[in-house]
């Protein structure tokens, strides 16, 4: 098997997922064509040249159907010859369209191949595309409950406190406010314009500054009355029947916001770098996919994690930074304890919960994210991973070159 | 009173007369400032009930300030300006209080916009009102809300045709298309009415900020249904514009993309595409031409007194019937004067027909106009004609002896004017005994719908008969262009160098479909072949005839064989269903590959794009070099008007500045190298590339 290279990655900023938002404006098209164009113009590579776009995106219809990956490569300055597929792993989706490409071009079957994700959240809703997920009589037999009740069940069974996902939420506005004030994200940032060049989003728009665990603690749980008075708590007893009391932490400012944006990262060969002269930044080490536990549905980034070190014939002490995407706080504290980890490597510039998860473009941006850190910090290795609606996970090694 | 807006309260409502100073309300800086300004004190009267906004001038609000529009260069500062403009309507359609316009005159862009943010619209029933966004017609879109607005009011489909054609309605016919809510009599029940609707309605929401709004003509926004809405209006725009002309465009995508969203983000996305649009050169083009140039050339003549009160028109197809018929609409007595009974009878006809239109002046007036009508055979009643025109067959010596026996019936002072297409009227003039008072007046067919007058003026011609002739143009609803005379004139050497070009790539063995093509995506109003077939190909050659007696010269092209060879085939054009095309099946006749040769091997739409319009480019310099061109304003303005030259482009002088001189004189020379010495560049060109000269690039709006 041959080596896959990463040659750039690149990322819109994230607008609030809502009808005030910066980019509500933009059409998920047009986030996508603007990742895609930027990193051609940034890598100098031609018309014609790339041999795939995978693009993750969660909710396919209306402005986000009909195959947006092959339609923003025809409104790109790509050509006609790259053929586009959008991919839907829920929130590994734009992990899942990196690891594609990784693949086709490990495998010598692509030279060179686009992976990325695009969602806009404020113009397509979560779940507008309704879903089998949520089919009753499936729902029955395996007791799925909404995320955010399983969520506050990973809590419950690694016996986090109200306060400790609050501090960690805390943190990761504190890291994001850092890394932005420090420009941590310019190099990988790639603004949003108009027609006329005139700048519709420069920066990420969800972080909240001066945000205090005292704050936070005001929130009421969001989970709480779903959990507790429709007997979705008493549902996770099929799965779980020793937790009689599920400790409800979660709420929006210790969960991901719901954000616009999307994200491409450039895979090729070796060889394919040469030919169009452009300088490998770090080589896919491993990916996995996994599927886990359905119920508590976000324990999959253990699992995924192990996986992807054991084909790279790693250890967990052989990564220097991470990306655990902060879907919720329990997730990457889950992570953290799993492996005995310090948070002083989890998510150094902050996640999800301060700056938003826009679905499917994520996965591809949190690679952008630790790549740009390990640089920053002239260290190697890094893996991302996310948890994963339906109880899966997914997770990619990369290693500077 | 605030300046230009005077605010007077009557049973608490308060009544917003705009009166800019001057004799429209253009929307500019004084104009927000003053509205803002009677705003704020309208909504300071203590138990306000309303407010109507109406105007002290003729017209309500005919729009923005095209001089600062066209000035602006500064991307941001012009989104900022607009965003500013929407805030400023949103604040009015919120500030609680129902706010009506009363359209005492024409509502148009801007205006009609600033009515659409009002709750409720009533206008004057007078077909003298228009309403509506004719903002493509400058190569814009509407960009204070209307693209928004309006689809809510009229539908997304017909919003969208609306605001794509760029055609102002008339007051009688708004209200059924939705765009105003009420008729009014005049101005003191324009007003009576807004008070009453004020009354009856104190608290009325918007159709865009109602939560459960229900669209007119079904479809709504951000539905698979609305979806292929746009995507057939995306290919109908496209049928007509083959891509040359952006505005259109914009517009759908400024409906598609703003109305599906919440209401004041989608006002975003029309600013956006409007600063795109009014930046753009095609844009500042149009402008230029069709506004700046066109302005000026509609008041050539205004002012000016032509004294006719009797015109004969000598020849009366078409062309002549239908000037007989424009005179005798403008109060004139008319005598059409043929010499074959059947041509009156049609002109007759033909009158009748135009008349019959008229319904709207009552049958008293449209009696009166077809009674100024004198049809003969005689000579006797052209005897006292202020005016003669001459629109006889096109044959010099035919003409000369018209001229001869006729002009002495003219009244003492009067003029001969000839409506000749191409031969120089000094020539025409030989056989007159008042070479002062003999002019060339070439009209344009069908007269009713083609506005433009080509004045052409000998050196012998005084002023007082180019100002009456001026100004008879403006009686008949003409916009003038004044000319020097040579064989052709200027639109006529234009539009031959033109459909010539069309032809010669057919004879030379291009494919005619991509040929018509190209000429459209270049953005020419009609396909070379098509015009050709229109003109009739007999009519054709007999012209390159006339020009060789006349000049003694005609270039040795293979395309005027084929015209020669098509004639002797019988397809002498679209009257007779055949010509270039097939005309039962509308596409170009599949028979010219027989007989003509191979394609070239340098051909493809580009090439023939570069063939068409340069063959153009060089005629033009030829004209700036033999002084035909007087002014080059009236030569964009004829141009576009009367030969249907692509309108986005600004006109032949706006294209070639945007080739840029030097190119162009380079490109001419590799053409006139490789397919003929017609595409040469004059001195006149050659120079001015050499000096680095522009027309227009240091052009200022006057």
């Amino acid at each position: 098997m041959a080596d896959a290279f990463i040659y750039d990655a690149v990322r819109t900023p994230r607008g609030k997922g809502k009808d005030s938002g910066g980019l509500y404006t933009v059409k998920p098209l047009d986030l996508l064509v603007t990742v895609l164009d930027a990193l051609q113009e940034r890598n100098g590579f031609g018309k014609n040249v790339i041999d795939d776009v995978v693009i993750g995106c969660v909710t396919q219809v209306s402005d986000q159907g009909a195959c947006i990956a092959r339609t923003a490569v025809l409104q790109s300055g790509y050509g006609d010859t790259p053929p586009g597929q959008t991919v839907n792993r829920f929130c590994g989706s734009g992990l899942e369209a990196v690891n594609q490409a990784a693949a086709l071009v490990a495998s010598g079957y692509q030279d060179l191949v686009v992976g990325g994700g695009v969602e806009s959240m404020s113009r397509v809703k979560m779940g507008s595309d309704g879903g089998a997920l949520f089919d009753p009589e499936m729902v029955q037999n395996r007791g799925i409950v909404p995320q955010g009740v399983s969520a506050d069940l990973v809590a419950t069974t690694r016996g986090f406190s109200r306060e400790d996902v609050d501090k960690f939420a805390v943190a990761s506005q504190d890291r994001a406010i850092a890394a932005i004030d420090g420009g941590k994200f310019a190099k990988s940032l790639i603004p949003v314009r108009d027609q006329s060049g005139i700048t519709i989003l420069a920066h990420d728009e969800l972080p909240r500054r001066g945000t205090t665990v005292e704050k936070l603690s005001g929130l009421n749980p969001a989970f709480q009355m779903m959990g507790e008075m429709y007997g979705l708590d008493a549902v996770l007893r099929k799965a779980y029947p020793a937790v009689d009391k599920v400790n409800h932490v979660h709420h929006a400012g210790n969960s991901s916001g719901i954000v616009d944006g999307a994200a491409a990262v450039l895979v090729g060969s070796k060889d394919a770098g040469a030919r169009h002269g452009m300088k490998p930044r770090a080589r896919v080490r491993s990916v996995a996919i996994v599927g886990d536990e359905p119920v508590i549905m976000l324990t999959g980034p253990m699992p995924a994690t192990e996986k992807a070190l054991a084909k790279a014939g790693m250890n967990i002490r052989d990564i220097d930074l991470f990306e655990v995407n902060e879907a919720f706080a329990a997730v990457p504290m889950a992570f953290a304890k799993h492996f005995d980890l310090s948070m002083d490597r989890i998510n150094v510039n902050g996640g999800a919960i301060a700056l938003g998860h826009p679905l499917g473009a994520t996965g591809a941006m949190l690679l952008g994210t630790v790549l740009d850190a390990l640089e920053e910090r002239d260290l190697n290795t890094g893996l991302i991973t996310l948890c994963i609606g339906g109880g899966m996970g997914i997770a990619t090694i990369i290693e500077r070159v | 009173m605030t300046d230009g807006i005077n605010v007077t309260i009557e049973d608490d409502i308060a009544i917003l007369e705009m009166k800019m100073p001057g004799r429209a309300n253009k929307i500019g800086k004084p104009f927000v400032a003053a509205l803002d300004a009677a705003v704020a004190e309208a909504l300071a009267h203590d138990g306000l009930k309303g407010i109507i906004l109406t105007s002290g001038h003729k017209d309500f609000c005919v729009g923005a300030d095209i001089e600062m529009l066209f000035g602006l260069d500064n991307a941001d500062d012009l989104y900022a300006q607009l965003m500013e403009g929407h805030a400023r309507m949103r604040k009015l359609e919120l500030c609680g209080k129902p706010v009506v316009a009363a359209l005492n005159g024409s509502a148009l862009g801007g205006g009609y916009e600033m009515a659409l943010a009002c709750h409720h619209r009533i206008v004057i029933n007078s077909p003298k009102i228009q309403i509506g966004l004719p903002e493509a017609m400058l190569g814009l879109i509407p960009g204070a809300g209307g693209t928004q607005r309006l689809p809510y009011l009229m539908g997304i489909q017909a919003g969208m045709e609306h605001m794509a054609a760029a055609q102002p309605v008339r007051a009688h016919k708004a209200l059924a298309k939705n765009m105003v809510d009420a008729y009014a009599d005049d101005k003191e029940d324009l007003i009576a009415k807004a008070k009453a609707w004020i009354v009856e309605n104190p608290s009325p929401v918007q159709p865009w900020d109602q939560k459960r709004y229900k669209w007119p003509g079904g479809a709504r926004p951000g539905t698979p249904d609305a979806m292929m809405l746009f995507v057939g209006a995306s290919a109908f725009i496209y049928k007509k514009t083959a891509g040359a002309f952006a505005a259109p465009e914009s517009v759908i995508r400024a409906v598609a993309d703003g109305t599906r969203l919440k209401f004041d983000r989608g006002l975003e996305i029309e600013a956006r595409l409007f600063v795109k649009l009014a930046l753009s050169d095609q844009a500042k083009d149009m402008i230029r031409t069709l506004w700046f140039h066109r302005t000026k050339a509609e008041k050539l003549g205004v002012g000016m007194e032509h004294g006719i009160k009797k015109v004969t028109i000598l020849g009366t197809g078409m062309m002549g019937a239908g000037l007989g018929f424009l005179s005798a609409k403008a109060g004139m007595d008319v005598v059409l004067k043929d010499i074959r009974q059947e041509a009156l009878d049609g002109a007759r006809k033909h009158c009748e027909a135009q008349v019959a239109r008229l319904k709207h002046l009552g049958e008293e007036t449209q009696a009166a106009i077809l009674g100024r009508i004198t049809y003969t055979l005689e000579n006797g009643p052209i005897e006292g004609s202020d005016l003669i025109i001459e629109a006889v067959v096109e044959n010099l010596k035919v003409k000369h002896a018209v001229n001869a026996e006729l002009e002495p019936l003219l009244a003492p002072g009067g003029i001969w004017a000839s409506n000749t297409s191409a031969i120089p009227i000094t020539r025409l003039a030989e056989s007159s005994k008042h070479k002062d008072r003999f002019i060339g007046l070439h009209f344009f067919s069908p007269v009713e719908k083609m506005p433009l007058l080509e004045v052409i003026t000998p050196e012998a011609t005084n002023e007082e008969t180019l100002n009456r002739c001026l100004a008879f143009g403006k009686a008949i609803g003409r916009t003038n262009i004044v000319v020097n005379d040579g064989y052709g004139f200027y639109t006529t050497r234009l539009f031959g160098a033109y459909i010539l070009e069309g032809v010669q790539l057919v004879a030379e063995g291009h494919d005619g479909v991509l040929v018509e093509w190209a000429a459209q995506t270049a953005g020419m109003v009609m396909p070379p072949l098509k015009v050709f077939d229109e003109v009739t190909l007999t009519l054709g050659r007999h012209a390159f005839e006339t020009r060789k007696e006349v000049t003694g010269e005609v270039p040795d092209l293979s395309g005027i064989d084929l015209v020669a060879k098509m004639v002797e085939l019988g397809r002498y054009g679209k009257a007779h269903g055949q010509g270039f095309y097939d005309w039962d099946s509308r596409t170009v006749w599949k028979g010219l590959k027989d007989i003509t040769p191979d394609t070239p091997e340098l051909t493809g739409l580009e090439h023939l794009q570069r063939r068409l319009m340069c063959a153009q480019a060089a005629e033009m310099g030829r004209l700036l070099q033999d002084g035909v061109i007087r002014d080059l304003k009236d030569a964009e303005v004829g141009a576009i008007l009367g030969l249907g030259f692509a309108p986005g482009s600004g006109g032949p002088l706006s294209w070639m500045d945007k080739q840029g001189l030097r190119n162009l004189v380079g490109e001419l020379r590799d053409l006139a190298a490789n397919h003929g010495e017609r595409f040469a560049p004059s001195p006149y060109l050659i120079d001015m590339a050499e000096k680095n000269q522009t027309f227009w690039g240091d052009w200022k709006a006057e």
